[in-house]
This record gives structure tokens, C-alpha cells and sequence, in this order.
């Protein structure tokens, strides 16, 4: 029971280091709703500045279509700029000054009346924010064309449905909480399976490295505990640091989410359904495992490093190896499959996606539980075994 | 009591270590730290292990700490096997280093309380030997600030704290006086003679021959993983050829 005692002392050493409790606890309890809400504050005012944005315009060929130019014209939104030089339009464009031009062609109402296409060219900046110019010309002209062909089909005397062979009802049979689900359920467990990983990394570092830097680690070798006592302990504090932090990561989200202001009250009730006790029970039950695979990978390696300098070289790339797979997670169309459910961070990140929605399979479940917890042995084993190695201990 | 009979250490060289010790090193696979070593330690007498940096000291003390196994022959220490009996040796040994080797966010008194709950000592026994050690060491007016705030020499008295709090039998001492200052210095070298006077068996190792002299009744010097000298220290006095330790040392050295 040694490990015990060694537990004790390590949770007591990392509670009173500030460095790791701004990691574990304070960190990701205000970063998740902070980030939300600087996200969402920004994102609104962008597109509220962006629909609120007039549209300035240079209309050449007035003369050839009058009602289009009127059409366009009678818009609050927009404002026809008349005076800028036709060899100067597209430099205009270019530094923002004007947001797009109409070219009509001088043919334009011949070809309209002989049933042929009239051209128009339009020039415009893609890298407009949201598309609002782009998608206003569209929907004037599209109103415009929309006439012209209703008037040609009177003309010859034909339905609007001899160009329209179908009429499609697309019914939705997924639950608005499946459909959010599957969208906010995409990144969420990124954000947790992050910060778990990020709860386990200062300890592990701090209770390997740092305790051969210190010199301690020979005061507790020449001590009765044995290897595996001391790796346990260590183990289990690493372990429950970075559980700890996922966890409260999750209720900072959670959190950040009923205290939102903006939220519509429909999306809230959604997220209610979805982070109900039994779905957030299921989710740290997931934790639980790859905190401890996390925890073993992380203290073997510190072990490893002869300095805290070292191991935090060591663990870096670490990073982008846990980060990869959770990121895979969050694109659409990757599934958990029973081939998905093996691959550690992945599974975890795809059987959050689906315990949030609702559509977990308990089979998939089982085997993200069972590979979770070979992979997590597998783990502790190597980082004992690791301990165990004179070569790795007194690293020289 | 300590014995060690025909020890060898030997360490196995990684590809960028030979890289790094230079073509010679190119198909060496091996380093022998310790070579054929053996030497007897008693209760109430010093004995002092002496010799250059590099040359197997360390190695040999953390073979008789467990912390290292050797690569043939035996260490017995207080009767018990280092290699089978590793727990069993643990509980007998107090090991201390030039470092304070201490754990800065606890207070003496908790970093003592955790040693002890290692030796697995009960609650009566450990406020007995804790109370005899503070108030020896005079320290119960910071038993409980955070090791952090401590100065050097109040760190070094909960260091000899932590190594004596379960009353070892057997006393390791690696380097112990190495980067302190005199009055640092001294207090160690006075927790030493006292372990003598208690009847421990005591190991110290150093190249200070000023210490050495002061400290050892018998003494072993140890060059290139080899002993080469291993007797008392007033046989060694007796048969000096130099005027100092130190010539004495390093003509013995130079020699091999």
C-alpha cells in the first residue's frame, strides 16, 4: 500500500504548485466559455456589420437595361456609383472601395426578345466576407430571370412544370438534437480529450523529470517502496489530474452554455437533452481510460527526460500525436465503426459525437471501452517497465 | 554491517555515447563502472570510499542502496542480499547526497511524516524520533514553512531529518559535503561522527582528504571502477611516502 503513500504526497505537492492548478482547474473552466463567448461576439458582429453594409456598385450599360439598373436601384442597401472611370473598376474593386460592377452587354434587350441569353458580366471580390455581395446581385437577377422565362412560357403557351419534372419534399427525420449533436459534438470532445491531456502533462512532468532534477527520485529509490509503488502513485495523481481537468472542462462548457445570453431558447433546451447526467456519466467513463493512457504515455516519457527542460522537448510533438486524431473526430463523415472504434482518442472523440446525439451503438461502445482499456494497460506497463530500467532512471 | 564481494557494474553504451566518446569507443558495446570490487564496512567505524569524479563511487553506493544491480558478485548488507532482499536492505539503509534532495512545496515536518510512512514507522515511534530529531537539530521553529522559504542550512538539517527519521542501521553518505559551504559542511560531518558514536555502520564517499582524515578509520581508494587501496587509515597514514593526503592521493592515483 505504499503507492498510497506515495499518492498522498503527490496530490498534496501538485495542489499547492499554481502552475498546475491554473492548468487543472482554472484554466479550462473559464478558457471553454471565454473562447464561446469571444467566438460567438465576434462572429454576430461581423455579420450584423456585414448585413447592415451598404453595397456600392458601378452599373455600365444602364442605357441597354433600364429595369434591371431600376431594380438595383430601388434597393436601400445599395448605391450606384456612376462617376468612377471605366479602366479604373477593377482596381476600385480590388482596394474595397467598390464592392462589385455589372457589365450589361449592348445586345442585352435584342436577346432577351429573341428568347436567346443575354450576357452579363459581373466582377466582384471573393474574399468578401460572407458572400453578401455576390449573393444580393444573385438574387436580384435571379428575380429578373425568373421573370423573363415566365413571360417567354406564356408566350409559347407552356406550363412552368414542363421545366420542372419534379417536385422534391425533403423530411428530416433526424431529431434537432441528433443534427446539433453531430455538429457540437464534433468539437466538444476535442476540447475535453485537449484538456485532459493538457491536465496530465505539467504533473507527469513535474513528478518524473522534475523529481530527478530535484534529486529526490534517489531518496524515494533508497526508501522500502518498491518500483512499481512509486510508479503506481505517481501514476494514479497523473491520472487523476488530467481526469480532473476533462472533467471540469465539460462543466465549463456546460456551464458556459446556460449562462450564454444570446442563446436562442430552443438551442438551450436541445443542450439540456443532450448533456443530461446519464450522457455526461457515459462521456467520463470514456475519460476515465484515456486519462489513463494519457497519464502512463506522459510519465514514462518525463522518467525518460533527464531535465523538466528535456521532457518538455520530449513531449511537444506528443501534442500533435494526441491532437490529430481528436481533430479527425470533429470532420463530418467520419463514423465510429467497429474499425474507428479501436483507434485510441479517435474512438473517444467519435463515441462523445454519437452519446451526444443520441445514436450510440452499445456494441461500438464495448469495443471503445475494451481497446481504451488494453490501450491504457498497455501503457502503464511499458511506463513500469520503463521505470524499471536502470538505463532510463540514471540517464546519463 | 556491509559486505561486498567481487562486485562488477557494468553499463551498456548507446550508439550516440560511443558516437561521443570517440572512435576508441566504435565496437565497445559495454563500460565497466565498478570492477571486481570487495570491501567490508563495520558497525561504529567510518569507512571512506575515495576517488576521483568518475572513477565508481557513485555506482558502488547505489548498488548498495538497491537502486542499482550489480553485474556479478554480492552485497550483503546487515546480513540481507541487495539483490533478493532489495526491500529488506532498503528499510536498514539512511541515504544522503550533496543534494538536499528535498521537495519544496511541503514543510519539514510533512517531507519527514512521508519518509516515515515509506518505512513504514507507526504513529508513536515516528513522533518519538521526530521530536528527538527537531529539537536535536534544533528545528522546530520552521517545522512547518514550506521547504521553499527555507535557507540552506535550515534545508540541510531537514535533509538529515528525513535520512535519520526511521534510524537507519547502515549510513550512506555520497558526496554529502560537495557544494556546501564550511558551516553547511560541518554539520554533516558531525551528523557522521555521531552515527559512528550511535554504533552505525557508516559509508562515505569524498575526495576531500582534509574529511577523509578527520572522518575514517578505514578507507578503500577506488580508481577507474578498481580498488587499489583498501585498509585502515592509520595503516595508510604509516605507510605515506608524501608529506599531505593530497600528494599522498594523487602520487597513489598517478601510480596506477
Amino acid at each position: 500500500m505504499k503507492f498510497l503513500t506515495i499518492a498522498k504526497k503527490e496530490l498534496i505537492d501538485i495542489t499547492r504548485d499554481r502552475r498546475s492548478i491554473i492548468m487543472m482547474l482554472v484554466l479550462p473552466f473559464v478558457l471553454i466559455p471565454g473562447l464561446f463567448g469571444v467566438v460567438y461576439t465576434i462572429q454576430s458582429q461581423q455579420a450584423e456589420k456585414a448585413s447592415e453594409q451598404q453595397i456600392k456598385l458601378r452599373f455600365l450599360g444602364k442605357e441597354y437595361a433600364p429595369d434591371l439598373y431600376e431594380a438595383f436601384a430601388e434597393l436601400d442597401k445599395v448605391i450606384i456609383l456612376d462617376q468612377i472611370p471605366t479602366d479604373s473598376i477593377e482596381s476600385y474593386i480590388q482596394e474595397e472601395y467598390l464592392d462589385a460592377a455589372i457589365y450589361i452587354n449592348r445586345d442585352y434587350q435584342k436577346s432577351i426578345d429573341q428568347n436567346k441569353q443575354a450576357q452579363i458580366i459581373i466582377k466582384y471580390k471573393g474574399t468578401d466576407s460572407f458572400g453578401v455581395t455576390r449573393d444580393l446581385i444573385k438574387s436580384v437577377l435571379s428575380t429578373k430571370e425568373n421573370q423573363i422565362i415566365n413571360k417567354r412560357m406564356d408566350d409559347l403557351n407552356l406550363k412552368p412544370d414542363i421545366v420542372k419534372a419534379f417536385e422534391i419534399d425533403y423530411k428530416d427525420v433526424a431529431s434537432a438534437q441528433e443534427k446539433l449533436g453531430k455538429i457540437a459534438g464534433g468539437f466538444l470532445p476535442y476540447f475535453f480529450i485537449i484538456f485532459g491531456f493538457m491536465g496530465a502533462m505539467y504533473p507527469a512532468l513535474d513528478l518524473g523529470a522534475g523529481e530527478k532534477e530535484r534529486g529526490t527520485l534517489e531518496t524515494i529509490l533508497s526508501s522500502p517502496a518498491t518500483r512499481l509503488d512509486i510508479v503506481l502513485g505517481k501514476f494514479l495523481v497523473v491520472m487523476l489530474a488530467a481526469f480532473i481537468t476533462a472533467f471540469i472542462a465539460l462543466g465549463g462548457m456546460y456551464f458556459g452554455i446556460q449562462t450564454f445570453p444570446d442563446l436562442e431558447p430552443w438551442v438551450l433546451e436541445i443542450v439540456n437533452q443532450m448533456l443530461t447526467l446519464k450522457n455526461i456519466a457515459l462521456i467520463m467513463s470514456l475519460i476515465l481510460p484515456i486519462s489513463a493512457f494519457f497519464s502512463a504515455l506522459l510519465l514514462g516519457l518525463s522518467i525518460y527526460a533527464k531535465s523538466f527542460k528535456e521532457a518538455q522537448s520530449i513531449v511537444g510533438p506528443l501534442n500533435i500525436a494526441i491532437i490529430f486524431p481528436a481533430l479527425i473526430g470533429t470532420l463530418p463523415g467520419i463514423e465510429l465503426n467497429a474499425i474507428t472504434s479501436l483507434i485510441p482518442i479517435l474512438n473517444v472523440s467519435l463515441a462523445s459525437k454519437d452519446i451526444i446525439a443520441g445514436t450510440i451503438n452499445p456494441y461500438y461502445m464495448v469495443e471503445v471501452y475494451l481497446s481504451l482499456i488494453v490501450f491504457a494497460g498497455l501503457a502503464i506497463l511499458w511506463c513500469v517497465n520503463w521505470f524499471n530500467r536502470e538505463s532510463t532512471i540514471f540517464r546519463n | 554491517m556491509i559486505k561486498v564481494k567481487s562486485v562488477t557494474k557494468e553499463f551498456s553504451l548507446s550508439r550516440k555515447q560511443r558516437k561521443e566518446l570517440g572512435d576508441q569507443y566504435k565496437k565497445i558495446k559495454k563500460v565497466r563502472a565498478v570492477d571486481n570490487i570487495s570491501f567490508e564496512c563495520h558497525p561504529g567505524r567510518i569507512f571512506g570510499l575515495l576517488g576521483p569524479n568518475g572513477a565508481g563511487k557513485t555506482t558502488a553506493l547505489r548498488m548498495i542502496a538497491t537502486m542499482l544491480k550489480p553485474s556479478s558478485g554480492s552485497i550483503l548488507v546487515s546480513g540481507y542480499d541487495s539483490v533478493d532482499e532489495g526491500q529488506k536492505v532498503r528499510e536498514q539503509i539512511g541515504f544522503m547526497t550533496g543534494q538536499t534532495a528535498l521537495y519544496d512545496r511541503l514543510t519539514p515536518t510533512e517531507m519527514v511524516k512521508y519518509i516515515a510512512d515509506l518505512y513504514g514507522m507507526d504513529k508513536q515511534n515516528f513522533n518519538k524520533r521526530k521530536k528527538y530529531l527537531f529539537d536535536a537539530l534544533d528545528m522546530n521553529s520552521f517545522s512547518d514553512q514550506r521547504i521553499s522559504q527555507l535557507s540552506t542550512g535550515m534545508k540541510q538539517k531537514t535533509s538529515i531529518a528525513r535520512t535519520m527519521i526511521h534510524d537507519p542501521s547502515v549510513m550512506v553518505f555520497d558526496e554529502p559535503t560537495s557544494g556546501l559551504d564550511v558551516m553547511t559542511s560541518r554539520s554533516i560531518i558531525a551528523l557522521i561522527r555521531n552515527c559512528q558514536e550511535e554504533g552505525k555502520t557508516v559509508i562515505f564517499s569524498g575526495h576531500r582528504m582534509g574529511e577523509v582524515n578527520q572522518l575514517c578509520d578505514d578507507i578503500a581508494i577506488i580508481y577507474k571502477g578498481k580498488i587499489f587501496y583498501n585498509d585502515t587509515m592509520d595503516k595508510f597514514k604509516a605507510e605515506m611516502t608524501k608529506s599531505t593526503f593530497e600528494e599522498e592521493f594523487i602520487f597513489r592515483v598517478g601510480e596506477e
